[in-house]
């Protein structure tokens, strides 16, 4: 997702001078195309993010759009004020670009696990959080990030991610993307664990249950229209790979509170019980409770009630 | 209509109506920070009467001079200056800190002209203006960036990043001056987190570093009219200066001047401005 991202940053950026890529430090062989190309437009400002994000907040207001990115918790949590005074408040155009969400980074250990990021940016005024399902999903969403001005995170994965669709979709900012169709209920995701809802809607198609599967990339401007006619055929379950506290599924229980919507839901994300153990991304992933069997288990569970 | 005021060209004239500004506001919204304003304002006065590109009738153009004041706290400070400059009316002042009012207790940008940067949170000015300093540089855009801190305020690592990252870039269109009064928060700074030998961290962080007396006019104008690198001015300061029972005390960072407290201010001051 990551090298999908610079390639199409870096197209954007020929077209528009105003781009800039700025890294703390970080994106070693990731960046070096983008860097070469437009030394004009790249800046490492070194390893020091919070003068990093008050730096690109100040660049942007000079007109440039200014994509900030570091690896997970770097530019978001530890310039979290940063981005809530300089960005949001100054509604300056920045777009904070993490790689390595969720457990991407699995074996590196905690600190580059990115597992509240999205509770924290999500809380901010101005802001709209982005999560990208695969490299074509990131392709439209980039080309949409490069195009606008206000303030956004975009959350990707690392590298290597399966293609969730078949082909580039095109991404209409609050939309969600369906890519299977079933009467029986939903599985909705954001980002990379799309992979595992599809396995759980194949088991369950196999025991004669057919559910949509649906991405859902913009979590600060909510579907509501799909989640109603979600909610109405049936069962939904949210998969995330982020902490249960105040991720993506707390979103869409936000929403459809707000709207005095009842229904069966079911959130799939990370247990954190063990917040040292050492793996790679699917094995905390499974340990976590973020797979197939939890999706099955948790829609059926709902389907008895 | 509301009184647009005619701008001040002489710094010790608008540094002197300034303060007595300062002490009014401070009093009648029973705010804080009365000390930390009156140390800055003549730095203020100096950049806006003329050492700064900075005017009314400059305010969209992309190549005027910025100032951004990093210790949102004094805001009172900033607000007198611009509002006796002309950026607006001199009546919003009266206005300070109530419900509803463009000017809040720490600096606010949105609706009020003038100010480039909401600050109170301290540390964010100086990357800040790094930013737009250093997108003027790289793109060949003149004007530049005056970012006033308070010597506290260098307690955060981000002026340290940011002197680093300055330097690296050779910013020679980026000054700080930092409002040198030796208090912070609860105590001296010298008492909380040594600060000294300061200008040797500034020059070691290569900064071209200038230590003048923050009070004096002439001092200050010419420190400001030359830099051939990221400049530090050291603007030597006393916390309340130009009224003797706020000067150099803790307490006046915090307390709000009474009735009586502005009448003896405005005595030693002088009545009229």
């Amino acid at each position: 997702m990551r090298d999908t991202f610079v390639k199409t940053l870096l197209v954007e950026a020929k077209k528009d001078p105003s781009i800039i890529l700025m890294t703390g430090d970080l994106g070693f062989g990731v960046l070096d195309q983008f860097q070469k190309e437009l030394p004009g437009q790249f800046i490492n400002s070194g390893v020091n993010e919070q003068a990093m994000m008050g730096l690109a907040a100040g660049y942007a207001s000079t007109g440039k759009r200014v994509f900030v990115y570091s690896i997970g918790n770097f530019p978001t949590l530890r310039c979290l004020e940063q981005i809530r005074n300089d960005v949001c408040l100054m509604n300056n155009s920045v777009v904070v670009v993490s790689v390595g969400a969720g457990y991407a980074y699995g074996s590196q250990g905690y600190t580059h696990h990115a597992l509240e990021d999205i509770a924290v940016l999500r809380a901010l005024p101005n802001m709209d959080v982005i999560v990208p399902a695969d490299p074509h999903e990131t392709v439209g969403i980039t080309q949409l990030l490069a195009s606008t001005k206000n303030p956004s995170y975009l959350r990707l994965g690392k590298s290597n991610e399966p293609m969730i669709h078949e082909n580039e979709v095109s991404i209409t900012p609050g939309k969600i993307n369906e890519l299977l169709k079933g009467n029986d209920g939903t599985i909705i995701f954001s980002g990379s664990v799309g992979v595992i809802a599809l396995q759980a809607a194949k088991v369950l198609s196999s025991e004669s249950v057919n559910v949509s599967v649906a991405s859902m990339p913009f979590i600060s401007r909510i579907d509501l229209d799909y989640l109603k006619s979600a909610v109405k055929k049936g069962p939904l379950v949210i998969v995330e790979e982020h902490s249960y506290r105040g991720g993506v599924g707390s979103a869409v229980l936000e929403i459809l509170s707000t709207h005095g919507i009842i229904a069966r839901i079911a959130l799939v994300a990370a247990a954190q019980k063990n917040l040292s153990q050492i793996g790679d991304q699917e094995f905390l992933r499974n340990v976590n409770g973020i797979n197939s069997e939890s999706i099955i288990s948790k829609f059926k569970a709902l389907t008895a009630n | 209509m509301e009184k647009i005021q005619t701008p001040f060209t002489n710094a010790a004239e608008l540094a002197l109506a300034a303060r007595h500004e300062i002490i009014k506001m401070t009093s009648v919204a029973k705010a804080s920070h009365v000390a930390s304003a009156l140390s800055v304002i003549d730095v203020l006065s100096v950049l806006y009467s003329g050492s700064a590109n900075i005017s009314p009738q400059n305010l969209e153009k992309q190549t005027r001079d910025i100032v951004i004041l990093s210790k949102g706290h004094s805001a009172s400070a900033l607000y007198s200056v611009l509002a006796l400059q002309g950026f607006f009316p001199i009546a919003w002042l009266a206005d300070y800190c109530k419900n509803d009012a463009p000017l809040g207790g720490h600096v606010t940008s949105k609706g009020v002209p003038g100010v480039e940067l909401s600050t109170g949170s301290l540390g964010h000015g100086l990357p800040y203006g790094l930013g737009i300093a250093m997108s003027r540089k790289q793109n060949g855009v003149p004007g530049r960036v005056f970012v006033i801190l308070s010597d506290g305020e260098c307690d955060e690592g981000t002026i340290w990043e940011s002197a680093m990252i300055a330097n690296h870039h050779q910013l020679d269109n980026l000054v700080v001056v930092v409002d040198r009064n030796k208090i912070q928060s609860l105590t001296f700074t010298e008492d909380t987190l040594k600060l000294e030998p300061f200008a040797d961290k500034w020059k070691a962080f290569g900064w071209q570093t200038e230590e003048v007396d923050g009070h004096d006019y002439r001092a200050l104008q010419d420190s400001l009219a030359t830099q051939k690198a990221p400049k530090c001015i050291i603007a030597d300061t006393t916390k309340g200066k130009g009224v003797d029972f706020m000067e150099n005390s803790v307490l006046w960072h915090y307390k709000s001047p009474s009735s009586d407290d502005v009448t003896n201010a405005f005595k030693q001051l002088g009545e009229n401005y």
